[in-house]
């Protein structure tokens, strides 16, 4: 579980940044070169390569080397953990709920005499 | 006056519990209350700041295994309506200041039902980015072990 904790920190660690976002959305369309991804961005290409180790290290992205190109593309299992985070968040408020029915339940028991 | 839910973004949580609206209005409104359920044990909530009207600031601390209370939420009231709606944001603090971090907005509603009160929960959330942020603080709820917890409560209590 902590595990799963950690790998699901790393998922969204690397949707906190423009820069690797826009690199996702671009994969989105289709796999491409790192030059061709890091062409829009103002950026030494070790500093951009930073990001894209992020992303494949976070399971967000693939890439392959054929020749001197090396070749990126979108991985589908991070977004699944994405869609986990929500029921996350619904386990979380599902939890406040019961806690306060409970809490309510408990106040008007005490409140009858018995 | 929710509009279209975002099935990715939004989540809603209705109950019917078996109380007047009133009792679970007070459990929601009285700062002493709130402590005891917003956060499951054994962390430990204290609520710095429930001013309950719009624009009012709503902050909570936590303490994990009793330890130092460290901030919680940081938010502030949208709209107060009597026994049957409080609306709250973290995307502001009090008095309408802009928050630091933004990642959801809650609309808590409470309407008379036969058995005792409908009430539901309909939180809306920012998108992709913000939730690593949310995830932290959703950590510090203990949601990943929320059902254990739960269970623990059940059994003390029966």
């Amino acid at each position: 579980m902590e595990q799963y904790h950690q790998q699901l920190d790393r998922v969204f660690q690397a949707l906190a940044d423009p820069t690797r976002r826009a690199v996702l959305g671009r994969l989105g369309q289709g796999p491409a070169s790192i030059s061709e991804l890091a062409q829009p961005f103002d950026m030494a290409l070790p500093s951009f390569m930073k990001h894209i180790h992020f992303l494949e290290d976070s399971g967000w992205i693939r890439t392959r080397k054929e020749g001197r190109v090396r070749t990126c593309s979108i991985e589908k299992k991070p977004f699944a953990a994405v869609e986990a985070w929500l029921s996350e968040q619904r386990a979380l408020w599902e939890g406040r709920t019961d806690r306060l029915e409970r809490f309510v339940a408990a106040s008007q028991q005490q409140e009858k005499p018995e | 006056m929710i509009q279209s839910p975002n099935p990715e973004l939004d989540l809603t949580i209705s109950r019917v519990i078996k109380a007047p609206r009133s009792a679970v209005w007070s459990a929601w409104t009285d700062p002493g209350s709130f402590e005891q359920w917003w956060i499951p044990a054994p962390a430990k909530c204290k609520v710095v700041d429930m001013d309950l009207r719009p624009g009012g600031a709503f902050t909570t601390r936590i303490s994990e295994d009793g330890g130092d209370f460290k901030p919680h939420l940081s938010g502030c009231f949208l709209r107060i309506d009597d026994l049957e709606r409080i609306v709250f944001t973290n995307a502001l603090v009090g008095g309408w200041r802009p928050a630091e971090q933004a990642f959801m907005t809650a609309i808590i509603t409470l309407r008379d039902h036969p058995m005792g009160t409908d009430y539901a929960a309909h939180v809306m959330h920012k998108n992709g980015a913000d939730r690593a942020m949310h995830q932290e603080m959703g950590f510090h709820d203990g949601w990943g072990t929320v059902a254990e917890q739960l269970a623990r409560l059940v059994e003390r209590r029966s």
